[in-house]
C-alpha cells in the first residue's frame, strides 16, 4: 500500500506541476476537457489510495480508543483507592476520638 | 512498679511487633524505585500525548488548506475539483478526526497515570497514622515513645508506598500493550500522513510558481534585505522589476518548500521516537525493571516547532 501511495502521489503531482503548460498546449476544447478529466482522475486515484490505507486501520483505531478508555478507568479507580487508604485511617481516628469522648463522659457520670 | 507501667508493657510490645511485621512485609516486597520510574514514564507519556495532539491538529490545518488550495486552483488555473474529490478529502478529514480522538484518549490516560504516580497517599497516611496514634494514646492512657511512634508511622508510610507501587505496576501492565500498539500504528501510518503534507507543499509551491509566472505576485519583498537596514520600504514594483525578481522568488519558493518538507519529516521522526520511548518506559515499570538512569522526556520540540509553524499560517 505504501509503495502504491508513493506511485499515485508522484503521478498526481507530476500532472499538477505540468498542468499549466499542458493546458496552454491544448488546441481544442476537447483536449482541454480530456486534460481536466485526467487531472481529476489522477487526484482521485491518489485520494482513494490514501483513504484506503487509513480505512484499513479503522478497526485498530477503534479498539485502541476503547482500550485507552478502559485502562484510564482502572487507573482512576486505583488513584481513588490510594486516597481511600488515608481516608480509612482518618475515619478510624474520628471513631477513636468519639470513643475517647464517650469514655470521658461515662467516667464523669 | 506503677499500675500504668504494668498496662503499658504489653501494649508497647504489640506496637513494636506491629511495626516489625510491617517492615518485614516491606523487605519482602519487590521494587523500591517503581514510583520514580512511574513518574518518569508519566512525564514521557504526557509530553507524547501533547505532541500527538499537536501533530494531528497541524495535519487538520493542512487538510483544510489543501481543500482551499484545490478551490483556488480550480478558479485560477482551471484544475477541476469535482464533488467526488471534495467528498474524498472529507473522508480523509474524518479518518484524521478518529486519530484526534485517540490522541485525546491518550492525554486523558496520561493525566490519570500522572495523578496515580503523584499520589500523596503515603504522606497522607503517615499524617493520619500520627493523628491516630495521638488519639490511641489518650484512650490507652499511655504515651508511646517518639521512636515507637516514628517506627509505626514510617512502616505505614512504606506499606502504602508499596501498595502505590503495586498499583503503578498493575496500571503499567495494562497500559503496556496499548502503548506498544499506538506506537506501531503511528509508525505504520507515518508515510500516509507525510504524504498529506508533501502533497500540500507541492501543490502550494506549484500554485505559487504559476502566480509568479503570471506576474500576480509582488516580488518587492525580496528587496527588504537591501532596504530594511536603512529604514526604507520598497514602492510597488514596476512590471519590469517584478519580472527581474521572478527567478529569485521561484528560488525562495523551492527553498522554503524543501524546509517545509524537512520540518514535517523531523516532526514525524520525533513523534515516532517519543511514542517508542513512552512505550519502553511503561514496559520497564510493568516488568518492574528499574530504569538504570532517568532521562528527561525525549524531546518533541520538532513536533511543537512544526505544529506551531502550520497553525500560525
Amino acid at each position: 500500500m505504501a509503495n502504491t501511495l508513493v506511485d499515485v502521489q508522484a503521478t498526481f503531482l507530476s500532472v499538477d506541476s505540468q498542468y499549466s503548460v499542458l493546458l496552454a498546449a491544448c488546441k481544442t476544447p476537447d483536449q482541454r476537457t480530456s486534460l481536466g478529466s485526467q487531472y481529476a482522475a489522477a487526484r482521485q486515484n491518489y485520494q482513494n489510495t490514501l483513504n484506503a490505507s487509513l480505512e484499513d486501520d479503522d478497526a485498530e483505531v477503534a479498539a485502541l480508543s476503547a482500550q485507552l478508555k478502559a485502562v484510564n478507568t482502572a487507573v482512576v479507580r486505583a488513584t481513588v483507592q490510594m486516597g481511600d487508604i488515608a481516608k480509612v485511617i482518618d475515619d478510624v481516628t474520628t471513631a477513636v476520638t468519639l470513643g475517647a469522648q464517650l469514655v470521658a463522659k461515662a467516667a464523669a457520670v | 512498679m506503677s499500675r500504668g507501667l504494668i498496662k503499658c508493657a504489653p501494649v508497647r510490645g504489640k506496637l513494636r511487633a506491629a511495626a516489625g511485621v510491617l517492615l518485614c512485609c516491606l523487605v519482602l516486597m519487590p521494587g523500591c524505585k517503581t514510583s520514580q520510574d512511574a513518574a518518569s514514564a508519566a512525564t514521557q507519556m504526557s509530553a507524547t500525548a501533547k505532541a500527538l495532539s499537536d501533530y494531528y491538529a497541524a495535519l487538520g490545518v493542512i487538510l483544510a488548506d489543501t481543500d482551499q488550495l484545490y478551490r483556488v486552483n480550480e478558479q485560477l488555473f482551471l484544475k477541476p475539483y469535482p464533488a467526488q474529490s471534495q467528498q474524498l478529502l472529507k473522508t480523509t478529514q474524518e479518518e484524521l478526526a478518529r486519530r484526534v480522538t485517540l490522541a485525546a484518549d491518550l492525554s486523558t490516560l496520561a493525566g490519570g497515570f500522572a495523578k496515580l504516580s503523584a499520589s500523596t497517599a503515603p504522606a497522607d497516611v503517615a499524617a493520619a497514622a500520627a493523628k491516630l496514634q495521638t488519639e490511641a494514646d489518650t484512650l490507652a492512657s499511655f504515651k508511646a515513645s517518639a521512636g515507637e511512634q516514628n517506627a509505626l508511622k514510617s512502616a505505614l508510610q512504606l506499606l502504602v508506598t508499596a501498595i502505590q507501587e503495586h498499583k503503578e505496576r498493575e496500571a503499567a501492565r495494562a497500559m503496556a500493550a496499548v502503548a506498544g500498539s499506538l506506537s506501531s500504528l503511528f509508525v505504520k501510518e507515518a508515510p500516509t500522513w507525510s504524504s498529506v503534507d508533501q502533497v500540500y507543499d507541492q501543490l502550494a509551491s506549484d500554485a505559487a510558481s504559476d502566480l509568479v509566472d503570471q506576474n500576480a505576485v509582488d516580488n518587492s519583498g525580496l528587496l527588504k534585505v537591501a532596504l530594511d537596514p536603512f529604514g526604507l520600504t520598497p514602492s510597488a514594483p514596476s512590471t519590469d522589476l517584478n519580472a527581474k525578481l521572478a527567478p529569485l522568488a521561484k528560488q525562495q519558493i523551492a527553498t522554503r518548500k524543501a524546509a517545509l518538507d524537512n520540518s514535517c519529516a523531523a516532526a514525524t521522526a520525533a513523534m515516532t521516537r517519543s511514542l517508542q520511548e513512552m512505550s519502553e518506559r511503561i514496559q520497564l515499570v510493568a516488568d518492574d525493571k528499574p530504569m538504570s538512569f532517568r532521562l528527561p522526556p525525549v524531546t518533541v520540540a520538532a513536533v511543537e516547532q512544526w505544529a506551531t509553524q502550520i497553525l500560525s499560517y
